[in-house]
């Protein structure tokens, strides 16, 4: 569709969704839900970071988590050393991913296929050992390794979060509404289909991808800082976990690489479904989910959003 | 001035010299055809040109400016484009946004302003009726069109055409030769590697040869044509005769 018939589209149904899920708090007493809900739009936040690096231009990351992880660490470290409030510990914590992103992206993102994906993953796991080890190595008290951090308690309920949550969740929307029909997007989706014939064309390609990569660092890093205050306690195995990178990943392929509705439909659904399954078949759930995933992938390829769109030829773009 | 200078250019792959101390230039407006064997280094100089390869030994000058050390997207963005011999559009892309990012990126416009560009280049090429379609579908003289719609769209004054005619049928070769006419007059350069030789023949100013790296002829087409060490190398007599060249007895009808 053309440009301004999809900015009209996405507008009206932004707006639309963004009024309904904000008034979620108010339609249910039930906190369960409310739990539920602020879930799948977390994930929908983090697939959706994963997406605007690896889902458009196809560069496999496999250490999102890392940013995630330093942002958990900076809002704990903030507020519990430095006596900082959560706002802006939050806020510190995507800065400093930016920070950290930009070194990191700059060197990694020379690497293609499976070089790259195996250095972004390598660049994860040693930070979560940095984390382990830095403390006892140089006879400090910061990280705290394996003793983990505990947040102050800040007397929030659930709805507090839900629309932390939902704040940094739009945010990362609107990047996804800021790719689609842009020279970034164009960008990002030449280097992904061409990137010898992107160059020739005039793509700056180091700088498109970096642009990418440190986007989504950044929103990664907020989350962490939020999930880290919700929580309230965090260790290096679980802030650094290559699960929420696998998860991030599963999402957006089920939901479909590189497009806007990808990572929302991927989050929700297996968000959902692995809290039906799991309520039902308590023993045998995470079997049941994997065998789902692997059959959506077999069916549908390129997604839910891309085969949905090769066969009724309906483009969500 | 001219508008490309290329001197002692030289690209070695280990101990192979792919192209040896090559020197040629270009003048405003000119077509400058390049022939030679497969393997005789003419793509090869042109990634060097364009700055996919780093040159060796030798310096390229274009308008003046040394490009030698630049990467490709900053050549592109200065006005120097280049088709590529094995086409490469972006496949899930229509045929319209496949010149959009040329004019968006190499033409560093701003989206409206691009998006006029690229309806103007997309008319010249003659691609309007495959505009929406996926590039991927598209049939193969089209493609070629496309690959040199979005060199166009760069707002190059220089264009590198790799084979670009290269799976056309004869009508199609004379449509293609008469939309580089179009181009060259609206100002653009061109160098133009082809194998096609009536074609080359048709549309050069000069021909440059080339084998194993070096350069062996330079000239008007008929030079060429009739240049021993050419008809040697490349095109045998019996082409050469075609062309309208003397060949090796000395005879023509």
């Amino acid at each position: 569709m053309n440009s301004q018939a999809y900015r009209v589209k996405f507008w009206m149904c932004f707006i639309v969704a963004s009024v309904a899920t904000s008034l979620v708090p108010f339609f249910t007493s039930s906190e369960y839900i409310l739990r539920i809900v602020t879930v799948v739009i977390f994930w929908i936040g983090m697939a959706g970071c994963w997406n605007i690096m690896s889902g458009y231009t196809g560069y496999i990351d496999f250490g999102p988590v890392v940013y995630f992880g330093i942002g958990s660490y900076a809002t704990a470290i903030g507020m519990t050393k430095y006596g900082m409030p959560f706002f802006p510990s939050a806020v510190l914590s995507g800065i400093i991913s930016v920070l950290i992103a930009l070194p990191i992206g700059i060197t990694t993102l020379r690497l293609r296929g499976a070089y790259f994906a195996i250095a972004t993953f390598a660049f994860a796991e040693t930070m979560k050992q940095v984390v382990l080890e830095f403390d006892r190595t140089f006879g400090v008290s910061f990280f705290q390794g394996s003793h983990g951090i505990t947040l102050p308690i800040g007397g929030h309920d659930n709805t507090f979060f839900f629309y932390c949550f939902l704040a940094v969740t739009f945010g990362v929307i609107l990047v996804h509404y800021g790719i689609e029909h842009s020279k970034f997007g164009y960008g990002l989706k030449a280097i992904h289909e061409a990137e010898g014939a992107a160059e020739i064309a005039g793509v700056n390609t180091t700088g498109v991808k970096l642009r990418a990569y440190v986007n989504s660092a950044f929103f990664l890093g907020v989350l962490g800082g939020i999930e880290a205050y919700w929580i309230t306690y965090i260790t290096p195995g679980d802030v650094f976990n290559v699960h929420k990178t696998v998860q991030m990943v599963i999402m957006t392929l089920l939901g479909g690489m590189g497009t806007f509705l990808g990572p929302i439909i991927g989050a929700s659904f297996l968000t959902v479904l692995s809290e039906i399954l799991g309520t039902a078949f308590v023993e045998y759930y995470l079997i049941m989910v994997g065998a789902i995933i692997i059959t959506v992938i077999l069916i549908m390829p390129r997604g839910v959003v891309g085969t949905i769109e090769e066969w009724s030829g309906i483009r969500f773009h | 001035m001219p508008v490309l200078e290329c001197k002692n250019v030289t690209k070695n792959f280990g101990a192979l010299a792919a192209v040896d101390f090559i020197s040629f230039s270009l003048e405003e407006r000119e077509i400058l055809g390049m022939i030679g064997p497969n393997g005789a280094g003419k793509t090869t100089l042109f990634n060097c040109i364009i700055g996919i390869y780093k040159p060796d030994k030798g310096r390229i000058i274009f308008e003046g400016r040394d490009i030698t050390r630049l990467k490709p997207h900053q050549v592109c963005r200065l006005g120097l484009a280049k088709t590529s011999q094995i086409m490469e559009p972006f496949r899930s892309l229509t045929v319209f946004e496949n010149v959009l990012i040329g004019a968006l990126h190499g033409g560093r416009m701003k989206m409206a302003d691009a998006l006029v560009e690229t309806e103007k280049v997309i008319e010249l090429v003659g691609l309007v009726r495959d505009r929406d379609k996926a590039s991927s579908s598209i049939s193969v003289p089209a493609r070629r069109r496309l690959e040199l719609a979005r060199a166009l769209a760069t707002q190059a004054r220089l264009l590198l055409l790799d084979e670009n005619m290269a799976g056309l049928n004869p009508y199609e070769i004379d449509e293609a030769l008469e939309l580089l006419g179009k181009i060259r007059e609206s100002g653009i350069s061109l160098i133009v590697v082809e194998h096609i030789m009536r074609a080359i023949m048709g549309i050069s100013d000069r021909i440059m040869v080339l084998n194993y790296g070096v350069k062996i002829a330079e000239g008007s087409p008929q030079e060429v044509v009739n240049d021993e060490q050419v008809i040697q190398a490349y095109l045998g007599e019996k082409v050469s005769h075609y062309l309208g060249g003397i060949g090796l007895h000395g005879n023509h009808d």
